[in-house]
């Protein structure tokens, strides 16, 4: 299962959403995430995929944004690892 | 600038009824929401006795999204805002909502989303705690939901004055209207406290009822020889208190005026009720009603079923009423709906307006061994139909000293 696909499985559980409106540029807002529901995902996306997210501030606007965060953290992160 | 003030709406969630008309029907026959906690943990309790709310499903009442940002405590307070909003036809134009506002009680708001937190950090030795633990376990938490979704931009404050914080929460609402700073309030309290680490704190403390090994919905006995305690509840009520001016040009239905409210201090012990502090809010509540002991039809006890609790009770309607105290039915209804902490004064208050508006006094149940030190007219066991209530009250008396008395009158 690629990245996106796991996160729009994520949303779904969560947030009871429908998988056909989970397109890559769908908009968290639009969706009726406002930015606590999405500190929430977040929590569990780290979970989810052996991740820290950084302590400074990221951009999530969309659920590529999410996508685009959850790879670069889980290449880098696992570097560090290895 | 004195204004009457007066109650339109009503809304409550407890373990003897999600609604009002379901639990004082409930209370009128004598049913116990009492019974064994059910919950993961009730094997590790000593005492395994609770009122909790059967068959809750959150689902059922907020979307997966809402959810993840209410907490339990809150959840109870919207459910019982919307039931008492919908209750009152409130309605409330732009101008209106500075002039609107909310006062919530509650003991310890959002306690599960802290516990839960301290089980992960401490115990399971994980590193971080669920990112919205702030703002779903802080005590406002459930006021700020009811203001939010009502829009109402005045006043939004939370009371934590133990078993009294709901019913100062609706004094002081009262107030906000009866001196002209708010129109209409939203007033009431919330608890949900029923977790593993509270309970187990509330055992330590040494007050809960022990479990009546014959029926466990009986452990609660208030003002009988064989009580042992109380028996904590979780749930949440909540009223719509209204200018009385406005409540008639709209033509609301109007369930009773509040006809006085004070507080006191006991100033003597941290948690032995005394008497003479107790007698001080019963007389300044009198007082700010301007009406006398013999008005008083019906008073809802405080009557948490502790040993001392219900003596001193006793004593304080005694030294207020004088003669009268004999003669004026008193009951506690926390035998049936237990003690919900920071709802309670709420859920009492809403029962005793309930009572005003039906002519109908619930009974105190788990009363066959009358106790010599506590000797007034408890209703034991049986409640009483077609009595002429004119005027009733409702007694709250919390751990810290801090007391508060409300009274209602029928409107005219």
């Amino acid at each position: 299962m690629s990245t996106l696909q796991t996160i729009q499985r994520m949303m779904v559980e969560q947030f009871e959403l429908k998988a056909e409106d989970l397109t890559p540029d769908a908009q968290l807002e639009a969706l009726g995430l406002d930015s606590l529901s999405v500190i929430e995902f977040m929590f569990n996306i780290e979970d989810e995929f052996h991740i820290k997210l950084p302590d400074e501030r990221v951009e999530i606007k969309s659920i590529q944004d999410i996508a685009s965060i959850v790879e670069r953290l889980v290449s880098e992160q696992q570097k560090a690892v290895s | 600038m004195t204004r009457r003030v007066v109650i339109t709406g009503l809304g409550v969630f407890s373990p003897v009824g999600k609604n009002p008309s379901e639990l004082f029907g409930n209370l009128m026959a004598g049913h116990s929401g009492i019974g064994h906690i059910q919950a993961e943990f009730s094997e590790k309790l000593s005492i395994r006795i609770a009122a909790q709310i059967q068959g809750y499903n959150p689902a059922d009442h907020f979307s997966k999204i809402k959810l993840s940002g209410i907490e339990r405590f809150s959840q109870f307070a919207l459910i019982a805002g919307e039931q008492a909003v919908k209750d009152a036809q409130l309605e409330l134009a732009e101008l209106e909502l500075p002039r609107a506002g909310v006062c919530l009680g509650t003991c310890m708001g959002g306690a599960s989303t802290l516990e839960e937190g301290y089980v992960e950090v401490f115990q399971r030795k994980i590193p971080r705690i669920k990112p919205l633990s702030v703002l779903l376990g802080m005590n406002n938490a459930a006021a700020s939901h009811l203001s939010l979704a009502y829009h109402l931009q005045g006043s939004n404050i939370t009371y934590s004055t133990a078993c009294a914080s709901s019913a100062i929460a609706i004094g002081e609402a009262y107030r906000q209207i009866k001196d002209g700073y708010a129109d209409v309030m939203l007033a009431g309290g919330s608890e949900a406290l029923l977790t593993h680490g509270v309970m187990k704190a509330w055992e330590a403390l040494r007050t809960l009822a022990l479990e009546d090994a014959a029926d466990p919905t009986a452990s609660c006995k208030p003002f009988a020889k064989d009580r042992s305690g109380l028996v904590l509840g979780e749930g949440a009520a909540v009223l719509v208190l209204e200018d009385a001016e406005r409540a008639v040009r709209r033509g609301a239905r109007i369930y009773a005026e509040i006809a006085g409210y004070d507080c006191s201090s006991d100033a003597s012990h941290i948690a032995k009720p005394d008497a003479a502090g107790q007698t001080r809010a019963i007389l300044n509540a009198l007082r700010d009603a301007r009406m006398q002991p013999q008005d008083i039809h019906y008073i809802n006890e405080h009557g948490t079923a502790t040993l001392a609790g219900d003596i001193e009770e006793t004593k304080a309607i005694k030294q207020a009423f004088g003669d009268h105290a004999y003669r004026v039915p008193v009951s506690s209804t926390k035998s049936m709906h237990g003690h919900l902490m920071g709802a309670t004064g709420a859920v009492e208050f809403m029962v005793a307006v309930l009572a005003l508006q039906h002519n109908a006094i619930p009974p105190t149940i788990n009363l066959h061994h009358p106790d010599p030190e506590c000797d007034l007219d408890y209703v034991p066991n049986v409640g009483r139909r077609d009595v002429e209530l004119n005027a009733v009250m409702s007694n709250s008396f919390a751990f810290g000293g801090s007391n508060a008395v409300l009274i209602a009158k029928c409107f005219s």
